[in-house]
């Protein structure tokens, strides 16, 4: 299975990989403003249905050092995708080879999907008639072909690479051993939610780059078939089907507030 | 660069100062990260922790404006610790010459200095000759007067405490970076300086980037893999244009351009070709005739002939400084008409932009050849002015960009690399060569009909391919361009024993001749193109094959001025015996059983020990004193033109050398002082925007990633000011005001001097009133005022004030 590695201590913040994902992806600009919070360069403030990637800039002191360290939003893809499990019409799907894809053909647009990320990952088309949920795709056209991402593709620091999940894992691992006072002991995407396509490493604390610390180690899938096989249509209230999975609420009420301050999921700490 | 980009990898200690690499060079952290994972340990000076910083082991701060200050106290800290590579500055620099008695030093003044020219007699600080014309040397370094006990004393001045107290960096920072970077001085240690134009755009950004070589010297870190002295230039075809004579002082080559004194070829090779008395020196520069003779007979043809001195009477001979500044000086006077801008955009980019915009209404034409409608193509429509006021006639002329023309473009590394069109170009855009053909014929049929002094235009040696008509279709053909800039055989000619035909191409620049029987557009380009067939452009080869050295100088990859040698001065990379200093990561070395170096193309052929190593210096060495600057032989402190503080070495404010246009010419330059403009300014880009923003604010892409102009300030001034990030700011000089938005970070931290607190604040300067994404150009706030020797504006420090305006952002 492949995935991505992305090591923020590598990173610069240069946003190549940014450009490069719109690039490949046909994605089209979005116009922005001057993004006060958290510090004015990153922009557009948070993913969208035209921005699947976005560079986060976060200033911390840690152990006594100050640090302007980068953070990546983007789709994890999952290895057990609750997003493809939520899918009504198995618009979504994890592909063997690593990228879980979606078919927009197929999308009702009922935004399941949405709430049943983790990551908050899918995003509505909503200045379009019919919108769709696009996310993301880890470039499964360019995997399929035998090409990289984009953005690992581009990236100069080989921040981003990509490779089999295993050697990306073992990789990992290795530069820790290396260097164990320059990172924080953790692969983060190695077991959450049941172990992810994409990997961080970091030389700060996980939360500092606003990436959520608070998930199980285990497979969301399970709670997400539950939460939609206990009713037999799809056309069912929200609140019920999701019922079982209470985090996925209190993540979407969080949502829904980070919405309408127009604030982003990254951030500073 | 001495070096190029991939040579990083094999550094110790990355010095990064006067440069944010990691915005501006994005592609350099590519090997400063290899670098780092090999255990080099990587140092980030800067007034601002930027992109660079935060990848750096240690970032250390400093006041803009107080560079050989910082980089002086490193210097006395490499001396007074003896962390010398002494066997390299015994043998390869000048550190043994004895100068003349009329050499002193005091109160920041050297000797030879005349206040009303505000210029230097530099005789003063000339070498001790002997009879025989060679410069006296004391080899133990004792003598009084020898130039390694001059720099000695010279710089113990600037201690550590001194140092920090004018840079405002942390004492204990600061020494961390010593320590660090002094520890290269081992021969198996080697430190890379890469550096920019926040080293450069000062008054005396010469001298700044003379500390880097003083310490790199004493280090014994030029000329080895890994080291060297790296300006990453802030262009991407920079390095080739200033090749070809992008400014004002030079022909294509580094070759002088004429004075209204150089009457006849002599009389300029008289005044520009070195001569030494020192069988052991190489003097390069000797050939000097050979470069400007086929450079002659490039540009003349059969029309340059030892007749006529090869047609030197054609060629414009100047009359003083044409620098920017000069030239916006005077077109603001009224002396200047016309103006033909290539892919520039003074209206963002020059300083001091309020008057350069309103020298630009006093032209009666302007001809803009660019990508866009640039804020300079459109002054006439710029907010707040009538069209019908402005009275200059524009041209725009829609260019193609860098993927639609095919030619080579020279990088930082000296790397001529050829590409190709990937794509016509777009509607009736022309490529800068068509321009350049069209017009060159069109103005050549206007001389034919007769003018003052037409031979040096009807005369010219025009053909690339296109007739002597203008045809929009027929696009020149640019290996012709890059074959002549190599350079042909204008006739038969036998050298060292081989006989050349007429026409053929000059394999490389020792073949050249001042005869007229060679031709060449730059001598350093020859060797680039070295037979008739495009297989024979080397600037276009793509092998991945390394040399056996296996230190990634990949000679078959595209092609390195000079004749392919990857790093500079690499003879001072081994021992006088030809040994390298390191064997690990060695450059050269000679192999005695073949009588042959091995490695990097060599400085020059001779065996060791034959020939002094820096083989572009007269004398054979690299200079510690540089007795050639008009600012002094030795770098010294001086604050910038606005500066909230007193010089602390000396009771000279401001470099002593300095043309000061607020004197001269009053006008538009007014000078800011602490009391109303107490706060340090600056100016620098970011990564996804590109120089003055044509080509990046009109691409969606890139402005949704910065849309706005914003101005960087700490946490205390904010505090002090009102302001609260994303709050609007207005920022103000004595020339000007432009606001954006407040960027509040801990990045910017205030500097501390004798106690007292000094703020810096910076701007981004990408943009202006055209584009998808506009805002105010910062440069209304920077000052007319360039370094003493090249005239780069002073774009990096100045006086300015900050006050919270109407508005924000969320
Ligand atoms: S391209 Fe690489 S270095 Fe640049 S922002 Fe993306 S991950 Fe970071
Ligand atoms: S991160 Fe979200 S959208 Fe991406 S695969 Fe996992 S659940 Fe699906
Ligand atoms: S993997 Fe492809 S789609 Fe996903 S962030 Fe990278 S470039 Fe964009």
């Amino acid at each position: 299975m492949k995935a991505l590695l992305i090591d923020v201590t590598r990173c610069v913040g240069c946003r190549g990989c940014q450009v490069a994902c719109k690039e490949w992806n046909e994605l089209p600009a979005e116009k922005t403003r001057f993004f006060a919070s958290p510090k004015g360069y990153q922009n557009p403030r948070d993913l969208s249905s035209k921005t699947w990637r976005v560079v986060t800039y976060n200033e911390a002191q840690t152990n006594g050092r100050f640090e302007w360290v980068f953070g990546h939003l983007q789709c994890f893809h999952c290895i057990e995708p609750s997003c493809a499990t939520a899918c009504p019409v198995s618009a979504l799907q994890k592909t063997k080879e690593g990228p879980v894809v979606y078919d927009p053909d197929r999308c009702l647009g009922c935004r399941y999907c949405q709430l049943a990320c983790p990551f908050l990952v899918p995003r509505f088309e909503w200045d379009k008639a019919i919108p769709k949920i696009t996310k993301c795709t880890m470039c499964a056209d360019r995997v399929a072909a035998g090409e990289e991402p984009a953005c690992a593709k581009v990236c100069p620091t080989d921040a981003i690479v990509f490779g089999e999940r295993e050697d990306l894992i073992a990789e990992a691992e290795n530069r820790i051993h290396r260097n164990p006072r320059g990172y924080v002991h953790h692969i983060y995407g190695k077991d959450e939610v049941g172990g992810t396509c994409v990997l961080h490493l970091s030389n700060v604390p996980f939360e500092v780059l606003g990436y959520r610390t608070d998930l199980p180690k285990i497979s969301l899938r399970e709670y997400t078939k539950t939460a939609m096989q206990v009713v037999p249509h799809v056309k069912i209230g929200l609140a019920v089907a999701l019922g079982a999975v209470s985090w996925v609420i209190q993540r979407r009420i969080r949502n829904g507030r980070d919405e309408k301050n127009g604030s982003s999921s990254g951030g500073e700490s | 660069m001495t070096n190029h980009w991939s040579d990083m990898v094999h550094a110790d200690v990355i010095m990064i100062m006067g440069s944010n690499a990691a915005e501006n060079h994005p592609i350099a952290t590519k090997w400063i990260t290899r670098a780092k994972e090999k255990g080099a340990i990587v140092v980030s000076a800067d007034p601002r922790y930027t992109r660079t910083s935060s990848f750096a082991d240690v970032y250390c701060k400093f006041r803009s404006g107080t560079d050989i200050a910082f980089v002086g106290g490193m210097i006395n800290y490499a001396l007074q610790n003896d962390f010398v590579q002494k066997d390299y500055v015994l043998n390869y620099t000048n550190a043994s010459f004895i100068i003349s008695e009329k050499y002193g030093f005091d109160d920041g003044l050297f000797t030879g200095y005349n206040p009303a020219s505000r210029s230097y007699d530099k005789s003063h600080w000339a070498y001790e000759l002997d009879g025989k014309g060679m410069p006296v040397r004391d080899m133990t370094l004792q003598h009084p007067r020898c130039a390694f006990q001059l720099l000695k004393k010279h710089f113990q001045r600037y201690d550590v405490d001194t140092v920090c107290n004018i840079t405002g960096a942390p004492r204990d920072v600061y020494l961390q970076v010593c320590r660090h970077y002094t520890s290269t001085w081992a021969p198996d240690r080697v430190g890379t300086w890469l550096y920019a134009m926040g080293a450069t755009q000062h008054t005396h950004g010469t001298q700044n980037i003379r500390t880097y070589a003083i310490l790199q010297l004493l280090l014994g870190n030029v000329g080895l893999a890994g080291g060297g002295v790296n300006a990453l230039r802030g262009e991407s075809n920079v390095q080739g244009s200033t090749d070809m004579a992008l400014l004002f002082h030079i022909l294509p080559g580094y070759l002088a351009s004429p004075t209204a004194a150089d009457q006849s070829l002599a009389a300029y090779l008289a005044s520009n070709t070195p001569r030494t008395n020192d069988p052991k020196s190489a003097n390069w520069w000797g050939n000097y005739p050979k470069y400007i003779v086929s450079l002659l007979k490039a540009w003349y043809g059969g029309h340059a002939a030892r007749e006529n001195d090869f047609a030197f009477s054609y060629i414009p001979k100047r009359s003083g400084d044409y620098s920017w500044i000069s030239l916006f000086e005077a077109m603001y006077a009224g002396q200047i008409k016309g103006l033909m801008l290539f892919g520039q955009n003074p209206a963002v980019g020059g300083p001091n932009t309020n008057k350069e915009i309103k020298a630009l209404e006093k032209l009666d034409w302007m001809v803009a050849v660019d990508l866009w409608e640039t804020e300079t193509a459109s002054i006439w429509k710029r907010p707040g002015v009538k069209p019908a006021d402005i009275k200059t006639e524009i041209f725009l002329l829609p260019s193609a960009s860098s993927v639609e023309k095919e030619g080579s473009i020279t990088n930082s590394a000296r790397w001529a690399q050829w590409r190709y069109a990937a794509v016509h170009p777009v509607g009736n855009s022309r490529s800068d060569l068509w321009i350049l053909d069209a017009l060159c014929k069109a103005v050549k049929k206007e001389y034919a009909a007769g003018g003052v002094f037409p031979e040096p235009i009807t005369r010219l040696a025009w053909d690339y391919g296109t007739g002597e008509e203008v045809d929009v279709r027929k696009e020149p053909d640019v290996h012709r361009v890059a074959k002549e800039i190599n350079g042909y055989f204008t006739q038969e000619k036998t050298v060292g024993g081989r006989q050349y035909k007429k026409g053929e191409q000059v394999p490389g620049f020792a073949l050249l001749q001042d005869d007229g029987s060679t031709c060449s557009g730059n001598w350093l380009y020859c060797n680039s193109y070295a037979g008739p067939e495009k297989k024979d452009n080397k600037m276009a080869r793509r092998s991945k094959r390394d040399a056996m050295n296996g230190i990634g100088l990949y000679p078959d990859w595209a092609w390195c001025w000079p004749v392919n040698r990857r790093i500079l001065y690499n003879r001072a990379s081994v021992d006088p015996t030809g040994k390298p200093w390191n064997p690990k990561r060695w450059v050269i070395r000679w192999n005695a059983g073949k009588k042959q170096w091995e490695g990097d193309v060599p400085d020059g052929p001779w065996p060791p020990g034959e020939k002094h190593p820096f083989i572009m210096k007269p004398d054979g060495h690299a200079w510690l004193f540089a007795g050639n600057l008009n600012d002094g032989p030795l770098p010294e402190h001086y604050e910038p033109l606005e500066s909230p503080l007193p010089n602390m070495m000396s009771r000279q404010q401001v470099n002593p050398a300095i043309k000061l246009w607020h004197k001269d010419a009053p006008e538009m330059n007014a000078v800011g002082t602490a009391d109303r403009f107490p706060i340090v300014g600056t100016t620098y880009r970011v990564s996804e925007h590109w120089q003055a923003g044509a080509m990046t604010r009109n691409l969606p892409w890139l402005a949704e990633l910065v849309p706005d102009v914003f101005v960087e300030m700490g946490v205390d001034l904010a505090r002090q000011k009102g302001v609260q990030n994303g709050d609007r700011v207005t920022l103000e000089t004595a020339r000007g005001k432009m606001s954006g938005y407040a960027l509040v970070t801990r990045r910017f931290e205030p500097f501390r001097h004798n106690g007292k607190i000094v703020h810096e604040v910076g701007v981004i300067w990408h943009f202006g009133y055209q584009g998808i994404v506009k805002g105010d150009s910062a440069n209304v706030l920077t000052p007319h005022v360039g370094d003493a020797n090249t005239m780069i504006p002073e774009y990096k420090a100045f006086l300015c004030n900050v006050y919270k305006a109407k508005g924000g952002a969320s």
